[in-house]
């Protein structure tokens, strides 16, 4: 049955209001999960980390799948002997405390709580990313330092003629991929707004299949679709521009839907209104409320695609990118200074164009 | 004109918009609908040009069942009926010439509208109309440029580009002040005299409505309560309508 039938003898005053019982369990059901997790949390990292690593000074401290478990079970008895008190988390972030308001909140025992979990991240995090100030600060480690900063400002002019037509090569590369990706994204927008695809279960079945798809590949970094379709097409710049255009397609997509979402149902009702066929409302009714956004972003998206295709370089996929990789493997200094000069120069050319541009169209 | 019969509108989350409502409308009439917010005005306006499905009922328009007409037939349909809405529903960043030109979509081909190509005639109406509505010079001016009262008379010159046989006026004043109020009533009052185009009109000041209505209908509920002359909306009336505590507000 529902909700209110389980709860009939702890919130009888609910009982006429199923939905609200429904949220006070879930708000209740979160709270308590936030607790066992923040004490879970707490418990590993004074183990493995403060207790291990540090006091211990094990170098590599052994580890098992039984480790996080033990920490959940204790985490959980902890947190739930702790729920009702004032220094449950949850219960804060779920609205559930009853605190006095006049009481500055980070008083409250629940922000000490906190506070101890952000110091004990902190230490876990210096520790992990090995943070030494001695090799920050060792004698080699400066003589190397000064000896490639010598040579960056020192950059070699030599090679500003190749330079330049690889970083030409990068703007292409980062333009074609923009190019290719608009019609894919233009299309896709459309099965990715909510607003359109709400009319039936089908349609909404799309939608969700589309979204799922564009968020999954979106969230896969280029530089990795770059190493997958090096292998498949062969390392250089077209596996660079396959890869960029995936995620360009994505992203685009994305925001174009996002756009389509916003616009106001106005103009499409009165166009539905005058006898209009289905391609001409989305011609006058549509079209012009997403233009100007769309092209705003593509142009962004283009600035995007040429940073990205010079770190894409870096894994063969061609343009300044590689040439850098090369002369950085060769220790040439001098001409890895030069490209990085003249990489500043065009993402700095670029991102102030376009963003005239944008600023211009608005 | 129109022939409404029971018609009934069930929204899909169960509101019951419109409860067995029937009524005609003759041809020349200013019909004005009064009533509540929310007793489902907007809604039976929405049925009559099918922007909205009935449930049930039926609709007949110029004698022709309009109920479940679809595709190309319901566009026909719609082409003869032409609507003003509250918010003006223009199109935005584009000119008032394209937005009065766009009431030819019907008769325009898809590929004619898509390249922006216009028969000679209809660009010669469409200046004739923007001239009609008081809006001469204004021709090449983004539309999101102009004021309500502005707008408001493009969206009454875009309706009229469809040769519409009547208009439907969801609230056209609501958002505007009341002398603009009044010279957007006079406008559609010359359409209804001058042009012969009946109006179907939904109103919320009665003073405007015992000024251009030439009939009355009222909905409470989704129930059509009343329907006369709108002069003989007397204390009694209004109570009924509008519920034991309302008081006039003049609009003047
Ligand atoms: N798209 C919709 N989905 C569900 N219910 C709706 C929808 N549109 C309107 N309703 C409901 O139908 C009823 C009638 O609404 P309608 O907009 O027709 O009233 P109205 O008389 O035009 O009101 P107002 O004067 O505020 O414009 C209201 O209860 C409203 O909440
Ligand atoms: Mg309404």
């Amino acid at each position: 049955m529902d909700m209110s039938t389980t709860n009939e003898n702890t919130t009888p005053d609910f009982l006429q209001d199923k939905g609200l019982t429904f949220k006070k369990v879930r708000a209740n059901f979160w709270a308590l999960f936030i607790d066992v997790f923040m004490w879970s949390y707490t418990i590993l990292v004074s183990w493995k980390i403060i207790y291990e690593k540090i006091i211990l000074g094990l170098r590599f401290p052994e580890f098992s799948w039984n480790q996080p478990l033990i920490a959940l079970g204790a985490g959980a008895v902890v947190a739930i002997a702790l729920h009702m008190t004032k220094l449950s988390i949850g219960r804060a972030c779920m609205g559930l405390m009853k605190r006095d308001e006049n009481k500055p909140i980070f008083r409250e025992p629940f922000m000490a709580f906190g506070l101890v979990i952000i110091i004990l991240t902190f230490i876990a995090g210096l520790f992990l990313s090995q943070v030494s100030i001695r090799e920050f600060l060792s004698a080699s480690g400066l003589i190397g330092a000064k000896r490639i900063f010598t040579a960056l400002f020192n950059p070699n002019f030599n090679i500003i003629a190749d330079a330049t037509f690889a970083a030409v090569e990068t703007i292409y590369m980062a333009f074609i991929a923009t190019a290719f990706s608009l019609p894919f994204a233009f299309i896709l927008a459309f099965f990715a707004a909510r607003n359109l695809m709400s009319g039936s279960p089908l349609t909404m079945t799309i939608y969700s299949l589309v979204r799922f798809v564009l968020n999954v590949s979106r969230s896969i970094e280029p530089l990795v679709w770059a190493i997958i379709f090096s292998v498949w097409v062969g390392i250089g710049p077209f596996a660079g521009m396959l890869a960029l255009m995936l995620h360009s397609v994505s992203s685009l997509s994305k925001l174009y839907s996002e756009q389509i979402e916003n616009i106001s149902e106005g103009p499409i009702e009165a166009m539905t209104a005058t006898g209009a066929h289905p391609v001409q409302v989305i011609w006058y009714g549509v079209v012009p409320q997403i233009v100007l956004p769309y092209l705003s972003y593509t142009i962004y998206r283009w600035d995007i695609n040429v940073r990205m295709a010079t770190v894409i370089g870096l894994v063969g996929g061609g343009g300044i990118g590689t040439m850098l990789m090369q002369y950085q493997g060769l220790a040439k200094w001098n001409e890895v200074g030069l490209l990085v000069i003249v990489i500043a120069v065009i993402v700095w050319v670029m991102d102030y164009l376009s963003s005239q541009i944008r600023e211009a169209i608005k | 004109m129109f022939k409404v019969e029971n018609l009934n509108k069930v929204y899909p989350n169960g509101t019951h918009a419109l409860k067995d409502v029937t009524f005609d409308v003759q041809a020349g009439e200013f019909l004005v609908v009064i009533g509540l917010s929310g007793s489902g005005k907007s809604t039976m306006l929405r049925c009559l040009n099918r922007l909205h499905e009935p449930t049930t009922g039926r609709i007949l328009f110029e004698g022709e069942d309009v109920t479940h007409v679809k595709g190309k037939t319901l566009r026909n349909v719609r082409s003869r009926i032409g609507m003003i809405f509250q918010h003006f529903n223009l199109i935005p960043r584009r000119t008032v010439l394209t937005n009065v030109l766009s009431g030819t979509l019907a008769r325009t081909g898809v590929i004619n509208s898509i390249l922006g190509i216009y028969n000679e005639e209809d660009k010669k109406k469409a200046m004739d109309y923007i001239r009609i509505v008081g809006l001469e010079g204004k021709e090449n001016v983004r539309a999101d440029n102009l004021s309500g009262g502005q707008q408001q008379r493009v969206a009454i010159a875009r309706a009229l580009m469809q040769n519409p046989k009547v208009l439907l006026c969801d609230e056209p004043v609501a958002s505007l002040d009341p002398a603009t109020s009044h010279s957007v009533m006079q406008y559609l009052k010359k359409v209804n005299e001058e042009l012969g185009v009946t109006i179907i009109c939904n109103l919320h000041f009665l003073s405007l409505v015992r000024q251009y209505a030439s009939r009355v209908i009222a909905l409470k509920g989704g129930k059509l309560i009343y329907e006369g002359k709108p002069l003989d909306i007397d204390e009694n009336w209004f109570k009924t309508i509008y519920g034991e505590e309302a008081v006039e507000v003049t609009i003047d």
